[in-house]
């Protein structure tokens, strides 16, 4: 079965894309970045609806994994010859990332390695390596998606999405993003330029865990990511007695495939700030976060076990923020 | 609308009449004729159809034709030198990495690109290069050793040379 026929632009540098954007709005327009989701979205499904669900509850759900039919596609815009949207930069503690950057140049870069390394784990448990040759990381994020491994961590980094338009740039928090599974406040003559990290002067670990039934091409059953900061260790008291550099200055907690969109679990990050880090106060904040998670029951998993899992993996994911916030990184192994 | 497209493939150049929603799999197989590269899934799932984008193991079934303008496109056609079969394809043959074919152009594909960034990759490093890239028949196990056997031959000619 072909694609259906669509035209296909493909502008030079990003001023070109956002003028023609505004000149033809349209809601059959879609862009196109790496093209890993929306080929296959807007391909005919091969197996009749009817065959589809592998269980019945799965239709029955409050959202479900392809809700949002894709509209009939008349053209697509291509992003792939816009220079302006590729890249990785650091300027002082400010970490840019290009929306064309693709999930492998994420999964390999050092300096996302170093300082947003719960993306990093994202990055490289998404699909296979050959998704992430091609996919890139705005695109992962515009899908929209619940599950969706780099949102996830990028959620729990704070990420800031730059939209861009003929009418200028707007800023919007990741958390304010996506509106339901498969849609963000994106206008029909937006792009998403980049996406912005501050880095925290004060020693931070991240982390991303995938539950998954396979290593490769997977859908999270779920998953967690989380961003913790530190007090600084070297001052008064703190030294002596060996706490203060254990003080949580910042915790932030995301979840995926428990909601219709990534979960940030401002209670359980709440509970953490400013509280002593330890195996009690990881586990409290691992069933605060279980309690926020409103997963459902589907073909990956029921409802119930997806919540006993978010406790798990939450109190997992933070000890391996903690751990990675005193070593670092750098003497991980990675396969 | 059709378009004029020029590809380079293995080296040559093509220019081929196509229309947008031509995908680069379905330009070499019916456009070229170059049919060692497979449709399999079509949704970027199996790997069959995989070539190397600029040397970067790329599903060909969800990149537009038009998308690979400009680009160094290698399918499986281009793999051997000639006559003499690359290291990669004698070890697949030799080892018994081979059983039905059909995931074979994509598994030497993706197998070349690791060794290039990795002339001695332990077996996870290789477990994980082709983990997108399914075969249906070996288990996979004959094609690891294969892909060792080939890191091997490759080292020891360029230890010759």
């Amino acid at each position: 079965m072909r694609l259906p026929r669509f035209d296909y632009y493909s502008p030079n540098s990003l001023p070109e894309a956002l003028t023609w954007l505004t000149e033809h709005r349209d809601p059959g327009i879609k862009i196109l970045a790496g093209g890993t989701d929306l080929l296959v979205d807007i391909r005919g499904k091969v197996i009749p609806d009817g065959h589809r669900p592998r269980c019945q509850q799965h239709r029955r759900g409050p959202w479900s994994a392809r809700a949002a039919a894709v509209e009939p596609v008349n053209c697509l815009m291509a992003l792939s010859r816009v220079p302006e949207l590729r890249g990785i930069s650091l300027d002082g503690s400010r970490l840019r990332i290009g929306a064309m950057t693709t999930i492998a140049e994420l999964e390999r870069s050092p300096v996302i390695r170093e300082l947003l390394t719960g993306l990093s784990d994202g990055a490289a448990q998404l699909g296979s390596p050959l998704v992430r040759n091609r996919g890139s990381y705005g695109g992962n994020l515009c899908n929209a998606r619940p599950a969706a491994d780099t949102a996830i961590p990028t959620l729990s980094l704070a990420g800031k999405l730059v939209l861009v338009s003929s009418r200028g740039e707007r800023i919007v928090d990741h958390g304010d993003f996506v509106t339901a599974p498969g849609a963000t406040v994106l206008e029909s003559d937006e792009i998403l330029k980049e996406v912005v990290f501050d880095i925290p002067d004060e020693r931070r670990g991240s982390g991303y865990i995938k539950l998954a039934n396979r290593k490769s091409l997977e859908i999270s059953m779920v998953g967690a990511a989380a961003a913790l900061t530190f007090e600084p260790a070297e001052s008064g008291a703190g030294r002596r007695s060996g706490e203060r550099g254990n003080i949580v200055r910042e915790a932030r907690i995301a979840l995926g495939a428990v909601a219709p969109k990534p979960l940030l679990t401002a209670e359980a990050g709440e509970y953490l700030k400013g509280r002593k880090f330890d195996p009690d106060s990881a586990a409290e904040a691992a069933r605060i976060a279980a309690d926020t998670a409103r997963p459902i029951t589907d073909h990956r998993g029921s409802a119930g076990y997806r919540k006993m899992m978010v406790e798990v993996l939450v109190r997992r994911v933070l000890n391996l923020c903690r751990d990675r916030a005193l070593t670092g990184v750098a003497r991980e192994v990675n396969v | 609308m059709k378009r004029v497209v020029k590809l380079r493939v293995n080296g040559l150049e093509y220019e081929v009449a196509l229309e947008p929603r031509r995908t680069l799999a379905e330009t070499l197989r019916y456009d070229l004729g170059l049919t060692g590269t497979k449709i399999g899934c079509r949704i970027g799932d199996c790997g069959a159809c995989t070539v190397l984008l600029d040397g970067v193991p790329s599903f060909s079934c969800l990149v537009l034709a038009v998308e690979a303008e400009g680009r160094e496109i290698l399918t499986i056609e281009g793999v051997a030198d000639g006559g003499r079969l690359h290291p990669v394809q004698q070890s697949f043959v030799e080892v018994g990495a081979i059983q039905c074919g059909f995931c074979t152009p994509g598994m030497v594909l993706t197998a070349l690109a690791l060794l290039k960034d990795n002339p001695d990759p332990t077996d996870a490093q290789i477990r994980r290069a082709i983990s997108g890239n399914l075969c249906r028949c070996t288990g996979y196990q004959k094609i690891i050793e294969a892909i060792k056997d080939a890191a091997r031959r490759m080292r020891e000619k360029q230890g010759v040379l």
